[in-house]
């Protein structure tokens, strides 16, 4: 109980990934015939954005982060398409039974709200849900830098 | 450790708290002694009417066991779970019924450990040996039970830490402090992000007939080189970019080849328009083509 903690690791890969990512994926869309047409904007706005942050969560880890298979199967769920994880050791049902336990008031109204916003929130433990907060934040800010360079780019001068 | 021991033991004995069967016991192992030590506790229950003794005892007691918190793996079972109930006394509340529950515990763990192996925290004996005139102000309130109120304390102390990495990640915690101010800020910072690649999304989609011939005729690593690098190459304005300057990392020259056609082309045309893009990107294309291996470093 009072051993040391890991150092919390907030890594997240580079630019350019995140960059492949997207671009790969709204390929992926183009290809589509509907996607095009000009009246449909609400439709395209939205599957770009789903598209978005799929490639997101999969060039922050794919797998290996609870916010991005929570994602992941949250979007292939969409599309009714099944989804399979390789297996992890912790289990989601433990986590749900302990987070009973732990109640204390005033923190845990504010973590309900960030369980609502961070992908996969609802099944960690509080202490959890700010390592993956802190990952997700991260990965978040890359892809808007990623899609503020693609719009600037595309941006007519 | 040998020496903290002592230096305890000698203080115990300076408070007269320390009968000789304590000292007997020292260094003696088994949990007879123990046995002995709380019916020599239970005995004494009555007549120790003052606070102040039970609270030095155990908290010198539990200073002995408090570092032993990291040995727990190696030990024994039972001086494992003995020096949790120690770990957890610590910021215990001076009520005496608890304290007599906590008695028999404390002195289980003394027992262990100081059989314990006690290379671990020279300085953290250090440490809590200066603690322990504030042995009477640490009074705190005790939750139900001593493990659970422990536990509670050492995730509270986890929180801390991941929320301390929270704050130099989110720009603008650091004026405010305590947990909901911050929990308030993060949270607005990951909708404020979410909003923003809604928003970029939205403008994305409008931007997107004039991808659409580009991405077609394009692999996607060119169009990685193109737009991540654009941007910046069009405000550089520059003829020649540093290999070094580029953020791509996977790619090698086969990017840099594609980035400085680009800017050649991007530096020789004025206006960006759709048209002149296919152009760009036809050029690239065919560049690319021809020489499918790397190392290619002309410009087009």
């Amino acid at each position: 109980m009072a051993s040391a903690d890991k150092p919390i690791n907030t890594d997240v890969p580079e630019k350019d990934v995140f960059t492949l990512h997207f671009l790969q994926s709204l390929s992926n869309l183009r290809r589509q015939n509907t996607f095009n047409s000009p009246e449909k904007t609400n439709d395209r706005v939205k599957k770009i954005k789903k598209a978005a942050y799929v490639s997101m969560a999969r060039a922050a880890g794919g797998t290996n982060r609870l916010w991005s298979r929570a994602l992941l199967r949250r979007a292939a769920k969409e599309n009714s398409k099944v989804v399979r994880f390789p297996r992890r050791k912790k289990r989601v049902t433990c986590l749900r039974r302990r987070r009973s336990n732990r109640r204390d008031p005033v923190e845990e109204e504010e973590a309900e709200r960030l369980r609502n916003l961070v992908p996969g929130g609802g099944g960690m433990e509080t202490s959890k849900l700010m390592e993956e907060t802190a990952h997700y934040i991260k990965c978040l800010s890359m892809q808007v830098k990623v899609m503020q360079c693609l719009v600037d780019g595309l941006a007519p001068k | 450790m040998d020496l903290s021991v002592l230096e305890r033991v000698k203080w115990l004995q300076q408070q007269q708290m320390v009968s000789p069967e304590f000292f007997e016991i020292l260094g003696s192992d088994g949990r007879e002694e123990l046995k002995r030590v709380e019916s020599y506790l239970g005995n004494n229950n009555d007549e120790w009417q003052s606070f102040r003794h039970y609270e030095t005892i155990d908290g010198c007691i539990s200073r002995t066991s408090s570092f032993q918190m990291e040995q727990v793996k190696n030990n024994e079972e039972n001086r494992a779970t003995a020096l949790q109930h120690k770990r957890k006394t610590e910021g215990k509340t001076e009520k005496i019924e608890n304290k007599k529950n906590k008695k028999i515990k404390t002195e289980d763990e003394t027992e262990s450990s100081m059989k314990g192996k006690s290379n671990m925290s020279n300085s953290e004996t250090s440490s809590e040996i200066q603690k322990r005139d504030y042995i009477h102000v640490r009074a705190r309130r005790g939750e139900a039970t001593d493990r659970h109120s422990l536990a509670e304390r050492a995730r509270r102390e986890k929180l801390s830490k991941k929320m301390k990495c929270l704050q130099d990640i989110v720009p603008g915690c650091n004026k405010v402090t305590g947990k909901a101010g911050m929990l308030d800020e993060i949270i607005n910072y990951v909708q404020s992000l979410q909003q923003q690649v809604e928003f970029l999304s939205m403008k994305l989609s409008v931007l997107n007939p004039e991808l659409e011939y580009h991405i077609n005729e394009l692999s996607t690593k060119q169009f990685q080189a193109c737009f991540t690098d654009l941007p910046e190459a069009v405000s550089k304005q520059s003829m020649m970019v540093d290999a070094s300057s580029f953020p791509l990392q996977h790619q090698e020259s086969l990017d840099y080849s594609v980035i400085n056609s680009i800017q050649t082309t991007t530096l020789g045309s004025k206006d960006q328009t759709s048209s002149g893009w296919e152009i760009h990107s036809q050029s690239l294309y065919n560049n690319l083509r021809t020489d499918s291996d790397s190392s290619f470093f002309s410009l087009k």
